[in-house]
């Protein structure tokens, strides 16, 4: 499973080089989204919390793009290798599809950590405001946010599995995304059934108020483990089944 | 033990709108020694890449079953696809912008293999391939031949017993077709790895596999040597040049006269009549027509005949609804 990792890590990092213009792009595109927002409210929000609004967006906007790296990617990577003909060549592997795709996920994740860290350091530069980053706090929120975000990675991956051209469904997607990463998880209790609002509640509180581990209390860390591990659990019985389907139907090699 | 055995296999499509299913593959059953290099053959749309797939694993049968060195494709997938490897769509199966050897160790650590202990097999690879000066180009920047070896490199490094290629020498040049025929010959004489070949390039066939296994119609049509078919053959196929032309009434009565498919051709007014008989008897049924008709024959002899003629043949008797016998005339000016 490591070959396996770093394969896959090398790959995306190699392809995300090779279309150099593409990541600036991807780069420009999502700082120009954040510009919008924050002449926003630098133009019409009030002086008073523009500060702490701010920090706000800028948190948001990040989480966004992780979001839309860690749910969508692997739905554009089902759609991309179905068109080049290599996704019969990934299932010909000896090695479970889900684990090459979930080491395709994680390694685009990972490479895609050095464009936001470039994103966040241009936005804080821009906004001339500072974040906390207690690296105590942010791996373990990071990490157990991310898990349930690559379970509705694997759901995206299951749509593009049997219907290929999900592109539309994608550009769609983001924008819901967005409304999950700036929702705060107090707007209502249900939000505790959507995916990724209790992670990137807890990040924004942490980067923005500097809150610690420990100020969470228990009960919001175990709700965070319990609606990650059930993300990825579904998206990975999701997965299974399409997989079984595309299989029976002979979609693997059809776009 | 078969390397390769397919049992009663069947595979059916579902058409949209709900209309009846679409039967590809009917009951097929074969199975594959090691170290052999068979052709697996068929018009287009007789199921033949659906069986393919079933082989890889990339479909799963309705019923039958597939086993790949004693483990069911079904039941132990992944454990089956540890002993084979194939090129389905050629140089489609490589990353266009990755180079030559970036391509391979890829593959190669999706099988599980560390980069460093592919290393060397990677090396022989492209050297085995004369891909050595090209290692660091990337991919789309190599031509067409040069990506087909690379693909074939690519299922080569996963060292399994069995080695499936569809279309392995489509859109090649003479020179680059030869040399992948010749790579593809000594992976079966010199590593006995069973090669199994999709294609409708027939003098590969011809030069390259022992066994040839038809399917039409989603069945299998034939399952023989290539010797053995091209020998039967050649045997059934007659030419007769006659001193003077035959009329139309004459060509039926040649046609009835065996089972089988007569043509005629007039060349300079002379007729030249080729028969291809399924029985070869049948020659001595025509010659007496001939003599009947107070033809005058200026020579006869058998028809050199080779693997194309050989698999048009066998897929105009066999298949469903293929036809057993003909009378055609055809005229030259």
């Amino acid at each position: 499973m490591l070959e396996v990792f770093r394969a896959n890590t090398r790959l995306v990092s190699i392809e995300m080089r090779r279309y150099l213009p593409n990541t600036i792009s991807m780069v420009v595109t999502f700082y120009a989204v954040f510009l919008v927002f924050f002449l926003g409210i630098t133009v019409v929000g009030s002086p008073e919390t523009a500060a702490a609004d701010t920090k706000y967006l800028i948190v948001s906007v990040v989480l966004w793009f992780l979001a839309l790296v860690a749910m969508q990617s692997i739905g554009f990577v089902i759609t991309t290798e179905a068109t080049r003909g290599t996704l019969e060549q990934l299932y010909m592997s000896p090695v479970p599809t889900r684990w090459i795709l979930l080491a395709r996920m994680t390694g685009t994740i990972l490479v895609h950590l050095v464009v936001i860290a470039t994103m966040l350091g241009l936005a804080m530069l821009t906004a001339r405001q500072a974040l906390a980053f207690d690296i105590a706090t942010l791996t373990p929120l990071l990490a157990l946010t991310i898990t349930g975000m690559i379970g509705v990675g694997f759901m995206v991956a299951s749509l593009a599995l049997l219907f290929k051209q999900v592109q539309s469904l994608l550009q769609v997607g983001q924008f819901l995304l967005m409304a999950l990463v700036a929702v705060p998880i107090s707007q209502s209790p249900l939000l505790e059934l959507a995916p990724a609002v209790r992670g990137t509640s807890m990040l924004r509180d942490a980067m923005t108020l500097g809150a610690s581990w420990a100020d969470f209390g228990l009960l919001a860390w175990v709700l965070l483990a319990i609606n990650s591990a059930a993300f990825l659990a579904l998206g990975l019985l999701v997965y299974a089944w399409a997989e079984r389907r595309a299989l029976r139907l002979g979609l693997l090699g059809q776009y | 033990m078969s390397v390769i055995d397919v049992r009663h296999v069947s595979k059916s499509y579902p058409r949209r709108g709900g209309s009846a299913p679409v039967q590809a593959v009917d009951d097929v059953s074969f199975a594959v020694e090691r170290g052999a290099v068979v052709g697996l053959l068929g018009p287009n749309g007789a199921g033949k890449t659906t069986t393919i797939k079933m082989i890889c694993g990339l479909v799963t049968p309705d019923s039958g079953s597939v086993r790949i060195a004693g483990i069911d494709t079904r039941s132990r997938r992944h454990d089956a696809l540890r002993h084979i490897a194939a090129v389905l769509e050629g140089n489609r199966n490589l990353y266009w912008r990755l180079t030559a050897r970036e391509n391979l160790e890829y593959f190669a650590g999706n099988r599980g293999r560390s980069i460093r202990s592919a290393r060397t097999d990677v090396d022989r690879l492209l050297r085995l391939f004369q891909l050595e000066a090209k290692a660091d180009e990337l991919v789309s920047s190599l031509s067409r031949g040069m990506q087909q070896k690379l693909a074939i490199a690519v299922a080569l490094l996963a060292a399994t017993d069995v080695i499936l290629l569809d279309e392995p020498t489509l859109g090649l040049d003479v020179e680059t077709g030869y040399e992948v025929r010749e790579h593809l010959r000594g992976i079966a004489r010199d590593e006995g790895r069973t090669v199994v070949i999709s294609t409708h390039d027939m003098p590969v066939v011809q030069d390259l596999c022992e066994r040839a296994v038809i399917i039409a119609g989603g069945r299998i049509v034939v399952d023989d040597r290539v010797e053995h078919l091209l020998r039967l053959f050649a045997s059934r196929a007659y030419h007769v040049t006659l001193a003077h032309g035959v009329g139309a009434a004459q060509v039926a009565r040649l046609a009835a006269a065996s089972e089988g498919l007569v043509t005629v051709e007039h060349v300079d007014g002379r007729a030249s009549i080729t028969a291809d008989l399924v029985r070869p008897e049948d020659v001595y049924a025509l010659v007496r027509v001939l003599e009947g008709e107070g033809a005058v024959i200026e020579s006869l002899g058998t028809v050199t005949t080779d693997f194309e003629a050989v698999f048009r043949k066998l897929v105009a008797e066999r298949a469903p609804g293929g036809q057993r016998a003909l009378g055609q005339e055809v005229s030259h000016a």
